[in-house]
């Protein structure tokens, strides 16, 4: 623009047509998109090519939800395949599991994007002054999450819209059936969770939203996983046969059970308890949504607002120092963290571990299931004498597990420019950096889920000897908690938040989880073989090369590319 | 066109807005100053339907800002501080966003759009092709600005706008408001460039912890309280005491 052509010709006034049209508002949705379908498309392109953009062009940015999740979608189904095992079995079981593992999948899922899509800080400065009411915002926001959260479910039930036409009681009408009742889950499911926000935010008022929103989404999350993790062991427990009897009445407290029911009732047996539950489904349903996106979406507005305030705290009467900051001050810490740019690293990433939303978000509803599969294994592998190692030793390593998927997680930020400080500082390279966020997710992470399986071994066990099971695990962990860092990767927040959704670090974990499986099974076989012993000197020294070779080369790395 | 009425905010125990009261007829620029802190972008977010005032009310174009928020969104244009868009769209995905949300026609939006990047010396190719995330940071305010003008308001609102424009870009934004002043609209232009504000601002309104200090033309306001330029006046009323001395005060402690 030239100062000239700006001040002798600014743009005129929108055409005659336009500017009645903007006048008029929604006489015009004829002709323009109505301001409804306009926010949904938005916040599906936000969804499928995230917020940030840095180095993605437009012509490679994903154009459909089924691209942008194409390798997720084929796990799902792959996954789904598993209904093939209630072959013959009747409806209500088969839609028991069906609808549990979907709930599932669906609550993960939603308790990990509804923070995010619902109430995002920047979204403020540029809708909130637009001509467009909350209740709109909020209905376009949850209809992308509901579409997505469809796609999800539809993968992971295909296979069961197969086995339920071959089931004991079943027939051409489920897969119909079983579509609806899905998508009336994904209804309750979504419901549920904005129901939540809904609520604390009543109840609670702006201050404490935040951090109520992460505590509510990582139970969420943590109970989803827990719930999948179970329901199939409690469904074991009857047999696999679910019906409503009275040894199985926990069934009709389920919400996945009430959607069952509803298959049961139009495609299955149509006995009178699963009408019941059927009905019940339904009646929460609405009443979630009603309550959700009636009642309760009034107050959406407010959180919105409440976003962009500075929330007051009550001054202190002095100044305390945080206990991390003590910490590391004094030994063993400040021993361990003699590097200041280390120390710097491992003061900020435990503050983002214990403060950031989004990384708490992140980073505990992601280990949940690396708590719950060892647990049940330790707890089942109980009483098999020398036999049982496997349990103990696959609890071992699989803590190793907790300081890769960490590190690979907190490399990721909402604020993931400011990262670009590390580069300016004068640092040769990221090592120093990478050390600090290992060492704080293996103190704050690492350590506690250690202590926490020791002591379930020990009460479970009744044993202390066999705590040893757990050292072929707590050796390996110094080399597993190297690998995110190979190469210079792994610096701490200096990614942005959409590369974190990339399948390939899924990936990533099957391959470290197939080694750990195969630890495991050698720990076993050695304690079983009663050479246990030489098995931990021998993997004690291939573990002290590989460090040191491992170190040197993340000491040595240079910075990468920023593109 | 604009009048505000007791307006007040607080954040629990703070009051960053406090019984603020003026008006601001059609065709007027005002300049809306103050330090970091004062209130000014709790003001401005309170007239464009972003935040509840605590008490107290504004109306705009005649609509009342708590019971008609909608219609007083379609009649104000608003570029924020933050200058925030969303980083994944390309410019035109947003402006074109933008224009559905006020019900402006496809191809009346993308006319007017058209008219803008020729303004504004942006190619129509960048416009398709580039995410805003790869834009300049004048690039991305110019498309702020473009986004907050789309629907032609009688009323627009800017906060710190000249943020990233280059040289040649601020004399032509500047000659712009004035140009669209005389056909009437109003004006509200909150920034810290004092000198730009003398120039360009047919009145001055100073506040400090919320409350208003002065109101008046520029050139009265420095006869009245006997300052030679906006930026000595605003110092004086703000308590920006010493500034010079506390300066030379503090760079002395750079010698090694």
């Amino acid at each position: 623009m030239t100062p000239t052509a700006g001040q002798s010709s600014p743009p005129p006034p929108p055409n005659e047509e336009a500017g009645k049209q903007a006048d008029s508002g929604p006489r015009s949705a004829r002709v323009a998109l109505s301001p409804e379908r306009t926010l949904r498309r938005l916040f599906l392109t936000l969804f499928l090519r995230g917020r940030s953009s840095r180095g993605l062009q437009k012509d490679s940015a994903p154009k459909s939800v089924g691209s942008k999740l194409a390798l997720t979608l084929v796990f799902y189904a792959l996954f789904g395949l598993f209904a093939l095992f209630f072959h013959g079995q009747p409806v209500f079981a088969l839609s028991v599991y069906l609808h549990g593992m979907t709930f599932v999948f669906l609550g993960m899922f939603i308790a990990a994007s509804a923070g995010e899509v619902l109430f995002n800080k920047e979204e403020a400065d540029i809708l909130l002054h637009r001509p467009v009411t909350p209740s709109a915002l909020l209905r376009a926001k949850v209809g992308v999450l509901v579409e997505v959260s469809l796609w999800l479910a539809g993968a992971f039930n295909l296979g069961g819209f197969i086995v339920g036409v071959t089931a004991r009681d079943g027939g051409w009408s489920f897969p119909f059936v079983h579509a609806a009742s899905t998508s009336l889950e994904a209804l309750f499911a979504t419901g549920c969770v904005v129901l939540t926000y809904q609520v604390c935010l009543r109840w609670f008022g702006r201050e404490r939203l935040e951090g109520l929103m992460t505590t509510t989404q990582v139970f969420v999350a943590i109970a989803a996983v827990l719930a999948g993790q179970l329901m199939p062991r409690m469904m074991g427990g009857v047999g696999g046969k679910v019906t409503l009897a009275a040894s199985s009445w926990w069934v009709c407290l389920l919400p996945p059970a009430w959607f069952a029911g509803l298959d049961d009732a139009l495609a299955g047996s149509g006995a009178r308890g699963s009408w019941a539950l059927a009905g019940w489904g339904v009646a929460a349903t609405a009443m979630v949504l009603w309550l959700a996106f009636g009642t309760l979406a009034r107050d959406y507005g407010a959180g919105l607002q409440s976003l962009g305030e500075a929330a007051t705290r009550r001054p202190q009467r002095r100044a305390r120092r945080r206990w991390i900051d003590v910490a590391v001050s004094v030994p063993p810490l400040r021993w361990w963290l003699r590097d200041s740019v280390s120390r710097a690293a491992f003061l900020l990433t435990a503050a983002y571990l214990m403060h950031d939303r989004d990384t708490k978000l992140r980073v505990y509803p992601g280990l949940a299931p690396m708590l719950v599969m060892p647990v049940l294994f330790l707890v089942q592998d109980h009483g098999q004498g020398d036999k049982g190692g496997f349990g103990g030793a696959f609890a071992g390593v699989f803590i190793g597990l907790i300081p890769v998927l960490g590190l690979t997680l907190v490399q990721y930020s909402q604020q993931w420019q400011a990262a670009d400080l590390f580069r300016a500082a004068p640092i040769a390279g990221p090592a120093p950096l990478c050390h600090g966020a290992r060492r704080a997710v293996l103190l704050l992470l690492t350590l506690p889920v250690l202590l926490i399986f020791g002591l379930i071994a020990w009460v479970v066990r009744g044993n202390a000897s066999e705590l040893a099971l757990l050292l072929p695990g707590v050796i390996a962990l110094p080399l597993f908690a190297l690998l995110p860092n190979l190469g210079g990767r792994g610096v701490p927040l200096s990614l942005p938040t959409e590369e974190a959704k990339s399948t390939s670090r899924g990936l990533q974990m099957i391959g470290v989880m197939m080694v750990s499986g195969i630890l495991s099974a050698l720990a076993s076989w050695a304690w079983s073989g009663s050479w246990f012993g030489w098995l931990l000197l021998i993997e004690l020294i291939v573990a002290s090369v590989v460090y040191v070779g491992l170190r040197a080369s993340i000491s040595t790395a240079r910075w990468p590319p920023l593109e | 066109m604009i009048l505000l009425q007791h307006l007040t905010k607080r954040f629990g125990a703070q009051t960053a807005v406090d019984d603020l009261s003026f008006e601001v007829p059609a065709g007027q620029i005002l300049g809306f100053l103050g330090p970091n802190g004062a209130g000014k972008s709790t003001t401005l977010k309170m007239l464009t339907g972003m935040l509840e005032p605590t008490s107290g009310t504004a109306t705009i174009c005649g609509f009342d800002l708590l019971r008609e928020p909608v219609e007083v969104k379609r009649h104000v244009g608003f570029v924020p501080e933050s200058g925030a868009v969303f980083e994944s769209l390309t410019g035109l995905e947003y402006l074109e966003m933008v224009a559905a949300l006020y019900a402006i026609p496809p191809e009346a939006a993308r006319a007017r759009i058209r008219q803008f990047i020729a303004f504004f010396d942006l190619s129509f190719e960048t416009l398709t092709d580039k995410l805003l995330g790869a834009y300049s940071k004048g690039m991305r305010r110019k498309v702020v600005i473009t986004a907050a003008l789309l629907h032609n308001p009688p009323v627009v609102f800017f906060d710190e706008p000249l943020d990233g424009l280059d040289a040649n870009a601020a004399v032509g934004f500047k000659a712009l408001i004035q140009t669209l002043a005389h056909e009437g609209k109003t004006i509200v232009y909150s920034s810290h460039i004092l000198d730009v504000v003398e120039r360009v601002c047919d009145r001055v309104i100073i506040i400090d912890k919320g409350r208003m200090q002065v109101d008046g033309q520029p050139a009265e306001l420095l006869a009245a309280h006997g300052a030679d330029t906006l930026e000595r006046l605003f110092t004086q009323l703000t308590g920006g005491t010493e500034l010079e001395r506390r300066a030379a005060d503090f760079a002395k402690t750079f010698r090694p």
